[in-house]
């Protein structure tokens, strides 16, 4: 028996030997070191004499990362990807090939993962790729990586990347902010968007989301918005860009000057004429804007355009969603405009101004940014379909006067009202009208009731 | 030359073996030797007896310790760096999987293996006069060891982690009265965060290790100051009273001088006399018994590395899990604290208050109380029917509270089979 136990203990501990072998053998040889192997074979092939061929060859074999601290990450892709910034390896096999056109994102200071996807941090090929479970990020094919230059690119056009501006211009339009928040502004009957581009989802279900949103969710309270498949591709571009990741003071600026020219350009997009003059050009709302920038601080107007109610109380001016680099644009816009700045966007408007227009075309802005357009339609027509409510779509908004005085219309704005049912025994109908109080100001609700009766039609009498 | 003696006497202060000082001293001047009793009986080595698992259970502490002070060298307490050095650990450390691994593995094993030693020693009898209190110490090395295992479970900082932790924690604050701040203390915070990591993370580390090394060489000394491992039961006959000596002297007789006896007793410098508070051996037993080295000795050695080699051929082949970054916003559907306190969970589930603060507090309670409240002296499985099958009961319910909380509790806590896929439980 003694002797049996002294010969387990003998064998016990040559296993516990070799299995710490193996385990170090493990650590020794992972799939990155044939990688490297591989790319000085390649390498040394173009030296011209054998010696520089062993001295190619005996590079040691390490991790490469570039340490991004201003995107928060690591990437250390470059471990095997070895010659993306050596144009020499044009035309090598992945995963050493060069990469091209890259432009002023040079790999040192951009990494990949901020464009690619992927895990950064990973030193094998699945990890890497982000194809494991628990990485929310899995690298984003030739159809979509495009979408990730909305990351840092947050506004304006995107050189090449036609389909951000669409998705942006869509998601504006069609009213998608009246039930999904984005950045804090937006209403509540879907799920808040801000990060969107971090979540789980892949581009292929945003993609078939948008087409059918029964499809992929069952049971969604979304409406089918009957978008084309480019609208739907641009929509998904613009989910995948929204992360809402601090990217840094490098990385942020869309414009990295903020110019007199791209402030003109807010000025002109953002309808600040639609309440502001200049020199007694515009609308009369909101006070002349000639000379503002001598008679407040900087600080003093960011602040404004970040938050009016709170510099200003009482101010009726709206939040803008701006960037802080888009507000120094705005601001260096507003030191050099004159009247015939003024005159020349009033004449590049479709529709001319008239003075009694300012408030009802400033409550349609309303309408549309906060997303009304969403459920009753860009002509108040209504007609999304809402299951087991009164009618079973989103009532139309042409007649209301007929129902509704104005004040019971700025009452239902302001508290919000769940549809009449079809059938009390069936199912809550998933669209409701949200309480708008705590987003929109008196002003604005009272803009938009103004535009509401601006557009009413008398019910044919038969 | 001179000096290397002296060194080395220093070290080694026993006369040299030659002579029956130097004999005696070998043993008595060594610390291992000195911790074991110099004779065990034969049978207390048998396997079937404790199945080593005290042992076990120590040996898997050593392992953590190792392996823990290993993974400090590359940890950083506060998220997200936390999270990235696990990545760091999985992707650049060298063995850091392993590592990792094998932390992960033993801390499992040592939950698993402290319980079934207490199972063991109820079974036994193990906790009867002498040694009702070490028993009480061993249910605080438990409670200590599912702290330590608890406090750890956050430290990854994933959504595994987060969760079961915020699960876990919200359990304690159904205390009454005192439950929320208990919480917040622990927490330093309303919700699990930054402090708590840094809390967790010290507690883990130091607070509750060294209280755990502290008892562990309480339990130790206990062992061999209350006579070594109780007797096998299946060495017990039926008349169990005049078998186990028992107990401090009834009559305190006054001191007096006598000469030491023959017999084993506790005659220190010779002026105390008295039977002994410790299990003692009769001379026929005696014959029965072996020395401890190498007797003992090299089956510990054999359990320590069957131990070990267990731990790393599963550290080998199984990864411990990494889920991803903690996010607070992104509660997943169900929210399960770590597996020990499934059942905890599962009661809680049920009741707040009954199921997450009366049930556990009586069981603790009535855990520590067991010695005290159990007042049959045999420990023969069969003079013990009653509690034993009360205690089998509390066993099996523990356990299948544990799995039906870990594989059978799906989205929203509902009934799920663990065979029944359930998708889309994200939102």
């Amino acid at each position: 028996m003694e002797r049996r136990l002294q010969q387990i203990f003998f064998v016990l501990s040559v296993l516990a030997l070799a299995l710490i072998l193996v385990a170090e053998w493990q650590a020794n040889t992972p799939s990155w070191k044939n990688y490297q192997r591989s790319f000085l074979q390649l390498e040394a092939q173009a030296e011209p004499n054998a010696a520089a061929k062993a001295a190619v060859l005996s590079t040691p074999l390490e991790i490469h990362q570039v340490m991004l601290t201003g995107l928060q990450r690591v990437d250390r892709c470059t471990t095997c990807h070895l010659g993306v910034d050596d144009p020499t390896m044009k035309n090598a096999p992945e995963p050493y090939r060069y990469h091209a056109n890259l432009g002023p994102h040079i790999p040192s200071k951009f990494g990949c993962t901020i464009c690619h996807g992927g895990q950064g941090l990973a030193t094998d090929k699945e990890s890497a790729h982000g194809n494991v479970a628990f990485w929310p990020n899995p690298l984003l094919s030739a159809d979509y990586v495009r979408a990730s230059c909305g990351r840092c690119h947050k506004e304006g056009d995107v050189p090449g990347v036609p389909e951000l501006t669409e998705g942006r211009h869509l998601f504006e339009t069609q009213g998608c902010r009246g039930c999904h928040k984005l950045n804090g502004v937006g209403g509540s009957i879907g799920p808040d968007l801000s990060e969107e581009g971090a979540s789980l989802r892949a581009p292929q279900w945003l993609e078939q989301h948008f087409l059918a949103p029964n499809a992929v969710s069952a049971g969604s309270a979304m409406p089918n918005f009957h978008f084309t498949r480019d609208q739907a591709r641009d929509l998904t571009y613009y989910m995948l860009s929204l992360t809402n990741q601090d990217m840094g003071s490098y990385y942020a600026s869309v414009r990295l000057i903020p110019s007199p020219e791209y402030g003109r350009e807010l000025f002109t997009e953002k309808n600040c004429i639609v309440c502001h003059s200049v020199g007694g050009v515009g609308a009369k709302t909101g006070p002349d804007l000639l000379g503002v920038t001598k008679r407040h601080s900087n600080e003093w107007l960011d602040e404004q355009l970040v938050n009016p109610q709170l510099v200003y109380p009482g101010s009726t001016m709206p939040e803008y969603d701006l960037e802080a680099n888009a507000r120094k644009a705005l601001l260096a816009f507003l030191t050099t405009a004159t009247t015939e700045d003024m005159q020349s966007i009033l004449s590049g408007r479709k529709t001319a101004l008239k003075p009694e227009d300012v408030a009802i075309e400033a409550g349609r802005q309303d309408f549309a940014r906060f997303g009304c357009v969403g459920c009753h339609g860009t002509e108040l027509q209504g007609g999304v379909p809402n299951p087991n409510a009164q009618g079973g779509e989103v009532p139309s908004l042409l007649h209301v006067s007929d129902d509704y005085t104005k004040d019971e219309v700025i009452a239902i704005i302001r508290n919000g009202k769940v549809p009449p049912m079809d059938n009390p025994a069936g199912p809550t109908p998933p669209l409701y009208m949200p309480s708008w109080k705590h987003v929109l100001s008196d002003e604005d609700v009272n803009r938009v009731a103004d535009y509401l009766w601006s557009k009413q039609q008398k019910k044919e009498s038969w | 030359m001179n000096l290397i003696r002296e060194i080395w006497r220093s070290i080694v202060r026993r006369d040299p073996l030659t002579t029956d000082k130097g004999k005696s001293e070998l043993v008595f001047l060594n610390v291992w030797l000195h911790i074991h009793p110099a004779k065990v009986k034969k049978e207390n080595m048998k396997f079937r007896h404790s199945f080593y698992l005290g042992f076990i259970t120590f040996f898997l502490f050593l392992i953590l310790l190792t392996t823990g002070i290993a993974l400090m060298c590359y940890y950083r307490p506060y998220p997200p760096q936390a999270y990235q050095d696990m990545k760091d650990l999985q992707f650049v450390v060298f063995m850091g999987p392993f590592l990792r691994n094998m932390h992960r593995w033993a801390a499992h094993g040592m939950v698993i293996c402290v319980f079934l030693h207490m199972c063991r020693v109820f079974y036994t009898g193990s906790y009867k006069k002498p040694r009702q209190f070490n028993w009480v110490v061993g249910v605080l090395l438990l409670l200590l060891t599912l702290g330590l295992s608890f406090t750890g479970y956050l430290l990854p900082w994933d959504q595994l982690a987060y969760w079961a932790i915020t699960v876990g924690s919200n359990i304690g604050s159904y205390a009454p009265l005192v439950g929320g701040q208990l919480r917040e203390l622990l927490l330093g915070g309303h919700t699990v965060g930054e402090a708590a990591l840094l809390r967790f993370y010290v507690l883990h580390v130091a607070v509750l290790p060294s209280l755990l090394i502290l008892l562990t060489i309480v339990h130790f000394w206990r062992v061999r100051k209350d006579g070594g491992l109780s007797r096998p039961v299946w060495t017990l006959k039926p008349k169990t009273e005049s078998l186990v000596t028992i107990g401090a002297p009834t009559v305190v007789a006054p001191l007096q001088v006598e000469a030491a006896s023959k017999d084993k007793t506790y005659g220190l410098m010779e002026v105390v006399t008295g039977k002994p508070i410790f299990e003692t051996i009769t001379p026929e037993e005696e014959e029965d018994t072996v020395f401890s080295y190498p007797y003992a000795f090299v089956r510990e050695a054999v359990v320590l590395m069957a131990t070990v080699t267990t731990v790393m051929a599963m550290s080998l082949f199984l990864n411990a899990p990494l889920e991803q970054l903690a996010n607070p916003a992104k509660t997943p559907n169900p929210a399960k604290a770590p597996w020990y306190f499934l059942g905890l969970q599962e009661l809680v589930s049920h009741s707040a208050l009954l199921g997450g603060v009366v049930a556990p507090a009586l069981m603790v309670l009535a855990l520590l109380a067991i010695p005290y409240l159990d007042r049959n002296p045999s420990r023969r499985p069969a003079d013990r029917k009653l509690i034993l099958w009360l205690f089998a009961l509390f066993v099996v319910a523990n356990l299948a509270l544990i799995i039906i909380g870990t594989f059978f509790r799906g989205p929203g806590w509902a009934l799920v089979p663990p065979w029944v896929h359930v998708t889309g439980g994200t939102e």
